[in-house]
């Protein structure tokens, strides 16, 4: 097929792709996520045309409450360009016609795969997160039977007790991304692999979080304003990564830093993960 | 329907489609639902969704209608309390929506109430312990299309006098500090019963109130205190 | 100089421009026809149609070819397009005993009623490659029975009469809709069915194949299998009795299985039920058997093997899920990856200024390699990491379709390529 035949591929379909009665099943389980924050609303997944495990769960949300007037953008480990994030931007602009960005404040809908952009989202920002594995506890228990009755029972101390072996073992909480948060003091959430240096931008958020994992047909979600707290230790608290030098690029001191290798000499340097970020930081300093 | 008699218009019914449908059903109904998720994201805050060509006199606001209108299909189950069942409102639904009429109100996903049915609330379910979103979502109709001032926000008074109304402290997910929603002293049960969800949470009651255009959102997350008249006056 | 790469979107476009050229192969030989994979490799389009859960002979032509003949993207693209269809109308149940049936064979009764019909099959051929299919020649028209094979009636049926085996009753229970409402475990037996249906064939086959070594051992008989043309027909309103649109061809197989008995229940040979679109024995056979296997609970059996765990069995047989969530490894991890390297460099730092074992300055500069074998350790508290800094496969497209970038992780190249 070559890439002409592409836009032809998409055509017949409805805006957005899903249909609306799919829309409907999907909006429906969205309000009960935001009335129940951090509880995993099951909800009919569909099949998309996209394999799962590559984003069909926040695509399926994104379609879900996407209208003509929004502006999309898609990020995977915090960049507009990853080829991911390029091939679900690209699929709903063909799917939706929909203006697409890169700038975080100019976005009404984010789609996100791994990072929390570094500018604080605004109010009527919508942040929708791609998830793989939903349940926090699934790494403890493997049965969704199970682990389905610890969360009505509250029963999280499976949790604490993983995250104190690691502290016996290493010295510290040895989970750095995925760290699990605990939402308005009741559902112990799964944050989706965003790094743990991201979790605290989950609390007290002006924006709505959306998170949906398309393969295991999971949605949830984090209204505005709520408070989100990382599971931690009063001996032990919940830090986030830091390093040692700034961002090469920009000099953010601030931003999640990727690892980039120059040479094969051990050379490397660090550079911020949020593109968007460090552009708009280069082009100020320009 | 022993309630009708309050409503000015007699009842008389109306066929299907006397009631309006969707102006496009992709992208109305996609705007709806964002002004619902809103509401609900942000409970308290008021969000107007006008529906064009109401029929005059019926029981049902607007909001309510277009609440009905983007949310149920085949799959979902409605539950009417009497005073609303006019109109041929049960019939437009099924013709505009599929939605199932259903009589017991815990088997309904949606329950059209008012506040004299939450007087004595109607049977509806709040879910399971493990399966809280399994519960009934109430929608309210404070006041029917028509009823309200337009410009005096969300619902306070009706057309014909200002009724007494009471203020509720709103707080919790959603809300930075506290909001405060004035209703209808009629009201005063429903806002009892959505204030005993805190205690049952994730069990609970997820209430979209409308009254005319308006709407707020009150999902079973937030937490409702009575604003006491010493506060009022502070 | 480090120069961040804009232009995914290219590089994507000429990996698939590069894969559709792989796909049509030497341009000397005549591009295969869609009817051609259709006629001449039917059991992989049966395959495709009864794991996509569609039946459509030539889609599912059509996407084997797209696929170039990957079974498991073949499934996944009939899938994909199935979820778009509107849904017009649900069958009545399917009548199996009134197939018009071109093989069935039962391996418990020498005789049945209607017969032994071996029909076409590879079963007794001799596994010698025949160099006659190299060269194009006239195929033979099968041999047939004059007259063409009624329905008969099932094996099992006849077991029935003495009670020796167990009844299944419709209860008349609308079933669940696995493709409608995400599964809510423990799931009933019809449930199970639909996504065992679905199921990977490979992993069905492993699966039931356990049973048969003792992981599960359920004494299965092969009571009877059958293929052939079945009729679907819908309710339509207006109409006295169901209306038939059409006939598809599908393979069934009951397995006779040992069932002690209890206190209450008399002994009684128990079923394990297999069903699936098109000429697929295997799959059905292998369904059977896990099928069987999964009633271990509501049967009193004790449930100690894998094949025996329904929520095990069922969660990981749609290889469309299964294939979609390995190959997302392939998809950037540089952010869960580099929280990873964090920690580790900073746990090593501690090490070994714990135990002397070295200067933190040595351990930071340790090798790759040296972190790739110290990453297993927290990796296994962690299983959702990728430690991988292997390429995508998109990125070698990349390289070589558009040489001017390089062929690093698709995000950022590296000064060489500048």
């Amino acid at each position: 097929m070559n890439t002409s035949g592409q836009d032809s591929q998409y055509s017949g379909y409805n805006f957005a792709y899903l249909d609306e009665q799919t829309k409907r099943m999907i909006r429906r389980a969205l309000l009960k996520a935001v009335a129940i924050p951090g509880y995993q609303v099951p909800f009919g997944g569909r099949e998309m045309p996209m394999p799962y495990g590559w984003g069909t769960g926040g695509m399926q949300l994104t379609a879900s409450i996407l209208g003509a007037n929004d502006v999309l953008k898609v990020i995977d480990q915090g960049a507009d360009d990853t080829t991911n994030a390029v091939s679900i931007r690209t699929f709903f602009e063909r799917v939706a016609h929909v203006e697409t960005t890169t700038r975080t404040e100019a976005a009404s809908v984010i789609q996100t795969r791994h990072r929390i952009p570094e500018k604080a989202l605004s109010k009527g920002q919508i942040l929708v997160y791609q998830v793989p594995i939903p349940e926090p506890l699934r790494f403890i228990e493997p049965s969704e039977e199970e682990t389905r009755v610890m969360h009505a029972l509250e029963e999280y101390g499976v949790m604490h007790v993983k995250l104190y072996e690691d502290i016996a073992r290493h010295g510290h909480i040895a989970t750095t991304y995925a760290y699990p948060v605990k939402v308005d003091e009741r559902y112990v959430m799964d944050p989706s692999p965003i790094p743990k240096f991201d979790n605290p931008k989950l609390n007290m958020s002006d924006a709505l979080m959306l998170f949906g994992a398309g393969r295991e047909k999971r949605l949830y979600a984090i209204p505005p304003y709520t408070r989100v707290k990382s599971l931690d230790f009063e001996d032990h608290p919940f830090e986030i990564q830091a390093w040692d030098t700034p961002c090469e690029l920009c000099g953010a001191t601030d931003s999640f830093l990727d690892e980039v290798i120059t040479d094969d000499q051990g050379g490397r340097m660090f550079v911020c993960s949020d593109t968007d970020y460090c552009q708009n930081r280069r082009e100020e300093v320009a | 329907m022993p309630h009708a008699a309050q409503h000015d218009v007699a009842t008389r019914e109306l066929r299907p489609h006397d009631w309006p449908a969707l102006d496009d059903a992709v992208h109305h109904s996609q705007r709806l639902f964002r002004q619902l998720l809103s509401a609900m994201s942000e409970p308290g805050t008021v969000h107007d969704i006008p529906v064009s060509s109401m029929p005059q006199g019926v029981a049902l606001s607007s909001a309510a209608w277009g609440t009905l209108l983007a949310l149920c299909d085949l799959e979902s189950r409605l539950w009417i309390a009497d005073e609303l069942n006019r109109d041929g409102l049960a019939a437009a639904i099924s013709f505009h929506t599929g939605a199932r009429i259903v009589t017991c109100a815990d088997e309904a996903d949606f329950a059209l109430v008012t506040p004299h049915s939450c007087q004595r609330m109607p049977n509806v379910s709040e879910g399971s312990d493990t399966y809280p979103d399994r519960s009934t979502t109430l929608i309210v109709v404070l006041a029917a299309t028509g009823t309200l001032k337009s410009a005096e926000g969300f619902p306070h008074a009706p057309a014909h006098g200002p009724l007494p109304t009471r203020d509720w402290r709103l707080s919790g997910p959603g809300i930075r500090d506290s909001r405060v929603v004035a209703l209808d002293v009629k009201a005063e049960a429903l806002m009892q019963r959505l204030a005993c969800n805190r205690a049952h949470f994730p069990l609970g009651l997820d209430a979209i109130l409308t009254a005319d255009t308006h709407l707020i959102a009150i999902p079973r997350s937030t937490q409702i205190d009575v604003v006491t008249a010493t506060e009022e006056h502070a | 100089m480090y120069v961040a790469v804009k232009g995914g979107e290219q590089a994507i476009a000429n990996a698939h421009r590069w894969m559709a050229d792989r796909r049509r192969g030497d341009r000397n030989q005549p591009e295969i026809d869609v009817e051609q994979v259709r006629e001449q490799l039917g059991l992989a389009v049966d395959r495709v149609m009864a794991e996509a859960s569609l039946h459509d002979p030539g889609l599912a032509a059509l996407a084997l070819k797209q696929a170039s003949g990957d079974l498991t993207e073949a499934v996944f693209l009939l899938r994909a397009y199935r979820t778009t269809l509107p849904r017009l109308a649900d069958s009545v149940p399917l009548r199996t005993a009134d197939m018009r049936v071109e093989r069935r064979i039962s391996a418990t009764f020498k005789d049945v009623p209607g017969g032994q019909v071996l029909g076409p099959t590879y079963d007794y051929t001799h596994r010698l490659l025949d160099f006659m299919l190299l060269a194009e020649g006239e195929c033979p028209a099968p041999a047939r029975a004059e007259v063409a094979l009624e329905a008969c009636p099932q094996v099992l049926d006849s077991l029935d009469a003495e009670g020796l085996i167990e009844q299944e009753v419709d209860d008349g229970a609308m079933p669940y809709d696995i493709t409608r409402d995400p599964p809510d475990f423990p799931v009933d037996r019809a449930t199970r069915l639909q996504m065992l249906a679905r199921g990977d064939e490979g992993y069905l086959l492993a699966l039931g194949y356990s049973t048969q070594r003792g992981y599960g051992r359920n004494h299965p008989f092969s009571g009877e299998i059958r293929q052939g043309a079945v009729e679907v027909e819908i309710e339509v309103e207006g109409f006295d009795g169901p209306l038939c649109i059409g006939e598809i061809i599908i393979s069934e197989c009951q397995m006779i299985n040992q069932f002690g008995g209890s206190r209450e229940k008399a002994p009684q040979f128990t079923r394990g039920y297999g069903l699936a679109f098109g000429r697929n024995e295997r799959k059905t056979m292998a369904m059977a058997l896990v099928d069987r296997s999964l009633r271990a609970e509501e049967l009193g059996e004790p449930v100690e093997s894998p094949a025996q765990q329904p929520e095990f069995v069922l969660a990981h047989a749609d290889n469309v899920e299964a294939s979609g969530f390995v190959s997302h490894l392939k998809l950037p991890h540089y952010v869960d990856f580099q929280s990873e390297l964090e920690l580790l460099r900073r746990l090593r730092r501690e090490h070994a200024a714990r135990d002397g074992g070295g200067t933190a300055d040595e351990v930071e500069s340790a090798r790759a390699h040296e972190m790739d074998a110290g990453l297993k350790d927290t990796t296994a508290s962690a299983p959702l990491s990728a430690p991988s800094s292997e390429l995508p496969s998109e990125s070698s497209s990349e390289s070589s379709s558009a040489p001017s970038s390089a062929p690093s992780a698709p995000r950022r190249s590296q000064e060489t390529s500048a």
